[in-house]
């Protein structure tokens, strides 16, 4: 196991760079330069050339990005004489818009997206986990077809759509919900969760439907399996066989399914957040892209990176958990 | 500079009434123009108007928390770099430049000393030497009074090459010729602590010395660059996210793109502030959620949001929500001060009856049905917009809004123009121009659509031989007289290569001639000068055809008291703004 | 847990079935899996079920633990268990039976044990399941202990392994303590050799020969196995189409069979003692649809000797009924003589077990 992560990270070690290379590449290579978009109207040449040796662009690539993993692990400093801006490690880079360094930026953002993906998953995962089980044991029953109904509908709506209609139906119109805001939880649980109540079930519903409609093929598989009858035979009631031996079995795809969900929301949620106003790392990307604020686009596409990568070893590692025939190694 | 104004969209909007401010308005009967207060400002050097504490208004309360909604986050606030409308009105919630303008919601519009004791004192009457004096008792947040070195110092950091952003009016009128900063590149890097003609006699005088004629001075103070930056506590670039408070608030905290918040300046004294009632206890500034979302939130008037508003215009995906009971009386709209007009390049189109035609072809209604309404702003007849002071409506061509078919068919005398028109790609931009483009068909032209990336449209109909017959362009004034209209936009003398602002390229000594007089007028007599000059221009030149004049519709919550128009910024004003309990 | 009665009288068969009847409700029709089959079976003894697949055997078996899909089974009959009635029985008292009173092997213990627990959690949760008050460590050394029994070595260590790191023979010995680690006093055992090793089938039989001398339980072993059914069973009950064929002891069965199609069975093993050369000889055709069943004699389409009889077979279904020996059943409309004749002269030579 320690050695099959340590095998893992060293593997999304290298990942990571090559991510940041290309990155790196991409964005250096757009033709608009972020100098000028910083130095704004009525700059000189020689103003944007101070711009960009503030902003250290002024290097060859293999430099620039030499220096910015150097900030990674050494922390950097930004500019000179008047200009100087220390970042320090692990410095993701530093953003002259924002007069910060990027982790700090990130450090704000970042518990957003995860307040409203963790909020988010534990609905849908529970909810849709649940009905797909209910679902599949019910199989054939009015439940189970109004619930394949709904989940239908639920797997085919965007998130957009979905998010606006609750926000005329619970804000807008009947006032019944806040406007969604962002309370950091260590301030006020209550608060924190009243405020992302909207995204949660926006979010909860949507991937729910999803959720629900694999969980009950899985169900309905495994309930075919042999070792279901010997539970059965065992004596074990309906109860036991269905959450014990079949559940346990049936949940390990959606495991590896929910992990890579997750993983990749936690790189932001764009939509989500536009839509309910919160200022979470997918807006905080949008709104660097928009900016050319490249050091925040660095940050936030490894960020989102980092953040599937680390899902998918935690799956595996999960997986073997689930599943004693899987060996790690 | 032409983007006062500017509603960045977010990506998920209706994106595009992009670039420089153009607002939508709901039906407003053209030609009537009840709803647009004609200005009747000028610079009081009354005590009773300069002298604080601001007058109370009627039912207000002290105390509570204001909130203001916004797409997005100010670009800049620091006072050398504040350029556009709604940072200026914040920015004034933080710092206090040499004047500003007294308004109460009635159209009254008076330019007074804020920092100084009056708008400017004219030492020799040549508008050479402005004088200005600082009240006494205005203190920064940390309790130290402010000095009229600070204000030098604000003017001086305005040279700087990263703090360009800003009005650079006082800068270019201190180093005439060339760049506003060829010569002094400001107080970092061993410059000067202080530009040439500025001068601090003592700790409450500044003195601004020009080489030539600027009367206009008492209102190039009022822009944020003259407000006080010590040079202890000038952090440079960083200034823009903490200016050092000597307003009614400062800083509390500040996230980039998510919130700026602002409460009392313990230290900022009512009685030195003729401007601002400064009721609420806190201002929140909230930036990032879409303009609708905003609109519908304010439409809704959810508890938390009953002491908000916005100064981002009502989406016309909204507009028809407003309009009832309970949203109507928390409308808050009027004319701003830009004017769209068509430009048409003189250079090409060198036939005077063909421009005149065109003044009866555009159908100004079908402009504005594209931005969300039968009229989005009023139709447009002048050169000036009905915000500039001494404002006098006048329609040269009087033709319907729609326009009119006959009399272009006889001024065209059987023609048909084949003529270019240059567009922003913008999507709402490009729907007016197929809008322009059908219309002006109908009447008898021939018309070839050019759209232009929205980043470079005003670079590439900025220079001098550019390929286009037509385009649309707005113009605000930076203060609300025709010396920032007239002058820029229509004096030939100032056509250069590249870069004009001049996009008619109207170049007639006339005109030139005409400028130059007015400006030598008294300050008092100029207002009537440049509207006779505007109507001139149409009458005998047709350089461009007006077609609207651009409308702010923005909402506020129930619990909000005494919103009206600044008609200064053209965006609810907050000096005299409460919270209701 | 409510304890049902247990009478242990010595003479009656611990299980009595009478006339069982399964029907199945599918979109294409009703499936009639079993249709009036009668066996019982004695504490001691075993029965050996034999059929082709579909032929109604693991239905049975299924119906008699009660794991048939409730919703779309209809099942009438009786089933008497022990002196209880099963039929009509609520689910909840059959459950409790189940894996009590009676047990159940399958074919395939690495399909039918749970990948994801150990062996011997599986078999201790079996045993916890009916002594809801034997804490972990008891079910845990009664695991322990039956994993000994039935012959896994080092059994403690065995354990906590998973089904995966167990053999084929291992994991079936494993299945086999799970059903007997409540000493039921019936075992089902479903083709519990079809997917090991031929040396480790015999292994498997010669356990559960061990195992029913030693608990004395009733068991029925279900196979199309004929040869694993002459080692280890007492009687023979056939199957086609979910209708009994022949039932009868072993000897009788084995030897003087009497039915069509228990020759077919017959001549399609090989033999260890019959002629090695003599060729073997399927049945033709395949088993009905049991929706649309053959006319008459169900296997009468595959039957060489169909109308022997004039047309009797084509509409009449023969009934069970005496074949010679005291005993021995079998259904089918051949007359005594002419089923001895045909037999001996044109199927016995080819060669058949024993």
């Amino acid at each position: 196991m320690l050695r099959f992560v340590v095998r893992r990270l060293l593997v999304a070690a290298l990942t990571l760079v090559v991510i940041s290379l290309v990155t790196f590449g991409l964005f250096f290579a757009v033709p608009s330069s972020p100098a000028k978009v910083m130095c704004g109207k009525n700059c000189t040449a020689e103003d944007i050339a101070q711009v960009e040796r503030r902003l250290g662009i002024d290097q060859p690539l293999p430099r620039q990005y030499a220096d910015f993993v150097g900030g990674v692990f050494a922390g950097r400093t930004y500019g000179e004489g008047d200009f100087r801006q220390d970042c320090p490690a692990p410095c993701l880079g530093y953003s002259f818009r924002n007069n910060q360094p990027v982790t700090e930026i990130v450090a704000q953002r970042a518990p957003v997206t995860f307040s409203i993906v963790l909020g988010g998953a534990v609905l849908w995962l529970g909810l849709g986990i649940s009905l797909g089980m209910v679902s599949a044991l019910r199989r054939g029953t009015a439940f189970d077809r109004a619930a394949i109904g709904v989940t239908l509908a639920g797997a085919s709506m965007q998130v957009y759509f979905f998010g606006l209609i609750l926000l005329y139906l619970l804000v807008y119109s009947t006032g019944l919900l806040p406007f969604p805001s962002y309370t950091p939880l260590t301030e006020s649980p209550a608060r924190w969760a009243a405020g992302l109540l909207l995204p949660w079930m926006t979010l909860g519903f949507l991937n729910s439907a999803l959720y629900a409609r694999l969980s009950r093929a899985q169900m309905l598989e495994t309930l075919s399996e042999d070792f279901i009858r010997t539970a059965r035979a065992k004596g074990l009631p309906a109860r036991q066989v269905h959450t014990r031996h079949a559940l346990r079995a049936a949940i390990t795809p959606i495991v590896t399914i929910a992990g890579l969900d997750i993983g990749t929301s936690l790189g932001g949620t764009f939509i989500t957040e536009t839509i309910f106003g919160l200022q979470g790392l997918g807006k905080a990307t949008v709104e660097a892209v928009q900016f050319l604020n490249l050091p925040v686009v660095m940050a936030t596409v490894l960020l989102a990176a980092v953040f599937i990568v680390v899902a998918n070893i935690v799956v595996d590692v999960l997986y073997a958990v689930i599943d004693p025939r899987v060996r790690l190694g | 500079m032409r983007a006062r104004t500017r509603t960045l969209t977010g990506v998920l909007a209706a994106a595009a009434l992009a670039a420089a401010g153009c607002n939508p308005t709901p039906d407003d009967s053209g030609g009537d123009d009840q709803k647009t207060k004609t200005q009747s400002g000028s610079i009081s050097y009354e005590a009773a108007d300069n002298q604080g504490p601001a007058k109370p208004v009627d039912g207000a309360s002290r105390g509570g928390t204001l909130t203001v909604m916004q797409p997005a986050d100010f670009e800049h606030l620091d006072p050398a770099r504040n350029y556009v409308n709604v940072q200026q009105v914040a920015g004034g919630m933080l710092y206090r430049p040499l004047n500003g303008y007294k308004e109460d919601g009635t159209g009254k519009l008076l330019l007074v000393g804020d920092l100084a004791t009056n708008p400017g004192k004219d030492v020799d009457g040549d508008c050479k030497v402005w004088e200005f004096t600082l009240r006494d008792g205005v203190r920064y947040e940390d309790g130290t009074p402010v000095s009229s070195k600070d204000v030098a110092h604000g003017i001086a950091r305005s040279f700087a090459a990263n703090l360009n952003e800003g009005p650079h009016y006082i800068q270019q009128w201190l180093y005439p010729g060339g760049a506003y900063n060829a010569t002094y590149k400001g107080p970092y890097d061993g410059g000067k602590p202080v530009p040439d003609g500025v001068t601090t006699p003592d700790d409450r005088t500044i003195r601004f010395t020009f080489p030539q004629p600027h009367c206009d001075m008492p209102y190039a103070a009022a822009l944020p660059t003259s407000a006080p930056v010590p040079a202890a506590k000038d952090t440079r670039a960083n200034y823009d996210l903490r200016p050092f408070s000597s307003g009614p608030y400062r800083v509390k905290s500040y996230q980039r793109d998510v919130s700026l918040e602002l409460e009392r300046n313990p230290n900022w004294d009512p009685a030195t502030d003729p401007l601002r009632n400064a009721y609420p206890d806190t201002v929140r500034m909230t930036f990032g959620l879409e303009q609708a979302q905003i609109a519908e939130r304010l439409v809704a008037d959810g508890p938390a949001d009953q002491a908000a508003l916005s100064w981002s215009d009502v989406p016309p995906s909204v507009l028809p929500r407003t309009t009832g009971a309970g949203v109507a009386d928390r409308v808050v709209r009027g004319p701003t001060q830009y004017n769209w007009v068509l430009s048409i390049n003189t250079q090409r189109v060198t036939d005077l009856s063909v421009r005149r035609a065109l003044n009866y072809a555009v159908d100004k209604d079908a402009l504005l049905k594209v931005l969300g309404g039968q009229a989005a702003g009023t139709p447009a007849t002048t050169l000036m917009s009905p915000t500039t002071a001494g404002f006098v409506p006048y329609d040269v061509f009087n033709a319907p809004v729609t326009g009119d078919k006959a009399k272009t068919a006889e001024l065209l005398a059987g023609k048909r123009p084949k003529l270019v028109l240059a567009h922003s790609s913008l999507e709402l931009r490009t729907q007016q121009a197929e809008a322009l483009r059908k219309n002006l068909t109908d009447m008898g032209f021939d018309i070839v659509m050019k759209p232009i990336d929205n980043s470079s449209y005003y670079d590439e109909v900025g220079r001098k031989d550019n390929p286009y017959d037509l385009y649309l362009t707005g113009w605000g004034s930076d203060w609300p007289t025709g010396s920032t209209v007239i002058p820029p936009v229509y004096d030939g003398r100032e056509i250069v290569a590249e870069g004009n602002q001049n996009l008619s390229y109207l170049n007639e000594a006339s005109v030139g001639a005409e400028i130059d007089r007015v400006r030598a007028l008294p300050a008092a007599e100029q207002d009537a000068g440049w509207m006779a000059l505007d109507r001139m221009i149409m009458e005998k030149y047709a350089p461009v055809v007006p077609c609207y004049y651009d409308a702010t519709y923005e909402l506020h919550g129930s619990k909000v008291g005494n919103a009206f128009l600044s008609d200064a910024f053209g965006i609810i004003s907050l000096n005299g703004i409460y919270v209701k309990k | 847990m409510v304890e049902l009665p247990t009478p242990r009288r010595g003479e009656d068969p611990y299980l009595r079935v009478t006339d069982l009847r399964v029907r199945f409700d599918t979109e294409d029709g009703v499936v009639k899996a079993v249709d009036g089959v009668s066996f019982a079976v004695e504490r001691g003894r075993t029965l050996g079920i034999v059929g082709e697949s579909g032929s109604g055997k693991s239905v049975t078996s299924l119906a008699i633990l009660g794991l048939h899909n409730a919703k779309r089974t209809t099942i009438s009959g009786e089933i008497s268990v022990g002196g209880r009635q099963l039929v009509g029985l609520r689910e909840e008292e059959i459950r409790r039976l189940r894996g009590r009173d009676m047990a159940m092997i399958f074919q395939d213990p690495l399909s039918a044990l749970h990948p994801y627990y150990s062996v011997g959690r599986q078999i201790a949760e079996a045993y916890r399941v009916h002594h809801p008050r034997a804490g972990k460590r008891e079910a845990r050394s009664r695991a322990v202990d039956m994993l000994g029994r039935v012959g896994i070595p080092q059994p403690a260590k065995r354990f906590d392994q998973f089904p995966h790191e167990f053999s084929g023979g291992m994991r079936q010995r494993a299945m086999i303590a799970m059903a007997l680690v409540n000493d039921p006093d019936l075992l089902i055992a479903d083709e519990p050799t079809t997917a090991l090793d031929v040396t480790v089938q015999a292994q498997i039989l010669d356990l559960l020969a061990d195992l029913q001398a030693e608990f004395r339980s009733a068991i029925i072993l279900i196979t199309h196995d004929l040869g694993v059914v002459s080692q280890v069973a007492d009687d023979v009950l056939v199957m086609y189409a979910g209708r009994a064929v022949e039932h009868g002891s072993v000897e009788r069965v084995l030897r003087a069979p009497q039915h069509p199609y228990t020759w077919g069975l017959l001549s399609s093993v090989p033999s260890l003692h019959g002629d090695a050369d003599a060729d073997l000889v399927p049945i033709p055709g395949n088993p009905p649809s049991l929706i649309n069943l053959p006319s008459g004699c169900a296997f009468h389409p595959r039957c060489r000797w169909a109308g022997v009889n004039g047309d009797r077979s084509r509409t009449e279904i023969p009934e069970l009924g005496p074949a010679g020996a005291p005993g021995h059943l079998v259904a089918c409309h051949l007359p005594v003589a002419a089923r001895e004749r045909i037999y001996r002269d044109e199927v016995a030579q080819v060669g058949v077990a024993r």
